[in-house]
């Protein structure tokens, strides 16, 4: 019987603790243009999406419909000169690539590709395609790319539009696993991107 | 090597000796080999339980997409290890190569061994592959997992009972049963370094060269520090409390002496080693050079160039520079890809490097003709819309 209720209490603690980890996530309602990653670039979705409350950095956030390991969307806001994509992993040992105002837009995958190696751990990604493409507004880049993470056997595929604007990265990235998921919320993702305008 | 036989029972193992490790080393002997037994079963409740993890990450590793899957390299790589070792010991192991950018090796309990493509990056010849591998294989044939794993549980059981009996007077204790094993686990590392250098000096290969290795580990650490604007460490002889290898300097300097008394020559196989890596080296330098470690790479290029640049390496040089983007750096860059050209190298990609390196420095008619050549060469590469695009095409 004691056993029991340290049980039960110890349940209750659990339970307790675990609310504040989902608290942040919002429910993205269909038709509504929306402000994404702390920036000026709106988007407007066809589709109910669930903005999850962790950011991947200052200006990232992270929509999805399944999970972010299933289907992620990741919005950059304007990342500005000597700021990394995302939130560094490991500063000191294994710091990752800053953006640079500079740069070209054939730079931006491979800003990508080198930010996921190293925080990722995982030396099987690649970029697949490149082309031109309208990105809110601007000429910007269309690419797609794969990757397997460190100690997964999993295949994930990813497609990003992106350009630079005034200095500023801007990008939306899709990512999912190769199997079922990627072409499932494929069409979702496209429909947002071609929405995405300041 | 650092984290080997990680996963699997991989229990890093050994002792507070109160005195650093490479204090003792130049004494220090090797312990005999066990005799050598085929097909060898593991012996009570403990050995079976560490092989039975070990088998069971092995089945997982050998369908990795991480494992490199070349017949050529792998027989190789293999054909080094049993140099090393000898045929009769080597012929049990199984090696996997993994496309891991890190330097390092592991062996695991039950005769599993894995070397990271940063490792072999690395290494300049047979005999230094040899040196390591043959520490592997000492981590192996001296059973240091079993050892370690049960000097691990023994300092937790200690640990557990001297919280219960004596939890408020017992702080020194406790911290010399944690310094203890850290030090079993030193002791360890040291014991598979000169079970190694003893396999070296049974081969063809000379054991003069496994020095050299820790030498140019913490000449990239070095470079490494520097090129992140960090303060570049002096480099000590004695292991910090919680260290689970002998430093750099230790290893180098015991394994040095230790080479000496030996005194054993032959061919370090430096030539043959380059036309054994030769089809991989563009794709490990790539891995490399992705990693943001710009003081590291350049160490790494220029060892690698220590017989001259060739074409490849002139090409990985000039990506590294054009990653790193500053202007000077584009410049250099610029320089790196048209020698790469004039040199001989084949890929088109060269053409590409050079032509977004001058459109970056503002130099844009000229890279512009670059960028044609590129799509000249490669009109239906998968960045070709993009390349047309740049060009105005």
């Amino acid at each position: 019987m004691i056993r029991e209720l340290c049980i039960a209490g110890a349940t209750s603690i659990a339970l307790a603790c675990s609310v504040p980890a989902y608290a942040g996530n919002t429910l993205i309602a269909p038709g509504q243009r929306v402000l994404v990653a702390r920036s000026t670039l709106a988007v407007t979705p066809a589709t109910e999406w669930n903005k999850l409350g962790a950011r991947p950095g200052t200006n990232g956030e992270i929509w999805t419909m399944d999970g972010d390991d299933l289907n992620k969307i990741t919005f950059y806001g304007g990342i500005i000169e000597g700021k990394t994509l995302f939130r560094q992993v490991d500063k000191r040992n294994r710091p990752l690539p800053k953006v640079s105002s500079t740069i070209l837009m054939t730079d931006i995958p491979a800003l990508l590709e080198n930010s996921y190696r190293i925080a990722l751990g995982t030396s099987l990604m690649s970029i697949e395609r490149m082309e031109p493409t309208r990105f809110a507004g601007v000429d910007g880049i269309n690419f797609t790319y794969s990757y397997i993470r460190q100690g997964e056997d999993l295949h994930r595929k990813g497609e990003a539009r992106a350009a630079m604007i005034a200095g500023k990265l801007w990008m939306i990235t899709y990512e999912a696993p190769q199997l079922y998921y990627f072409d499932k919320s494929l069409a979702g993702f496209r429909q947002i991107a071609d929405s995405a305008g300041f | 090597m650092r984290g080997a036989m990680a996963r699997a029972g991989r229990v890093a193992a050994v002792c507070l000796l109160g005195v650093s490790a490479g204090a003792q080393v130049a004494q220090a002997s090797p312990d005999p080999l066990p005799p050598y037994a085929q097909a060898y079963e593991p012996q009570g409740v403990d050995e079976r339980g560490m092989w039975m993890q070990s088998d069971e990450a092995e089945r997982q590793l050998r369908d990795s997409n991480f494992v490199i899957r070349d017949e050529a390299l792998q027989s190789y790589i293999r054909g080094i290890f049993c140099r090393t070792v000898g045929d009769e010991r080597c012929r049990n192991v199984r090696i996997y190569l993994l496309r891991i950018p890190g330097f390092n090796a592991t062996m695991y309990p039950n005769g599993m061994m894995t070397i990271w493509s940063g490792l072999l990056l690395r290494v300049k010849s047979e005999a230094e592959l040899g040196a390591v591998l043959g520490h592997e294989f000492g981590h192996f044939e001296l059973r240091h997992s079993l050892q370690g794993f049960k000097q691990l549980r023994s300092s937790t059981d200690a640990l557990a009972w001297l919280s219960i009996l004596a939890p408020v007077t017992t702080t020194a204790l406790q911290v010399g049963i944690i310094g203890n094993f850290f030090a079993f686990n030193r002791e360890q590392e040291q014991q598979a370094d000169m079970q190694g250098l003893n396999y070296l000096a049974s081969s063809p290969y000379p054991s003069a060269v496994a020095a050299d290795i820790w030498d140019r580990q913490m000449a990239e650490k070095d470079a490494t520090a520097a090129g992140r604007k960090r303060k570049v460490k002096t480099h000590h002889y004695s292991a910090g409390f919680a260290a689970s290898h002998p430093t750099d300097l230790a290893r180098a300097t015991y394994l040095r002496a230790a080479a000496m008394k030996t005194g054993d020559g032959g061919d370090a196989g430096d030539a043959s080693y380059r036309n054994g890596l030769a089809k991989w080296l563009p794709a490990f330098l790539d891995d490399q050079i992705r990693l943001n470690d710009f003081g590291g790479s350049e160490y790494l290029l220029g060892q690698l160039a220590s017989g001259g640049w060739t074409p490849e390496l002139l090409y990985a040089r000039a990506e590294l520079y054009r990653q790193r983007g500053n202007p000077r750096d584009l410049i250099s860059a610029s320089q790196f890809y048209q020698e790469a050209i004039d040199k001989g190298y084949a890929g088109p990609e060269a053409h590409k490097g050079l032509g977004l390196c001058l459109m970056r420095s503002q130099q844009v008619e000229p890279g512009k003709a670059a960028l044609r050549k590129y799509l000249e060469l490669s009109p239906s590469g998968p960045d070709a819309p993009m390349i047309a695009a740049l060009v105005g095409k």
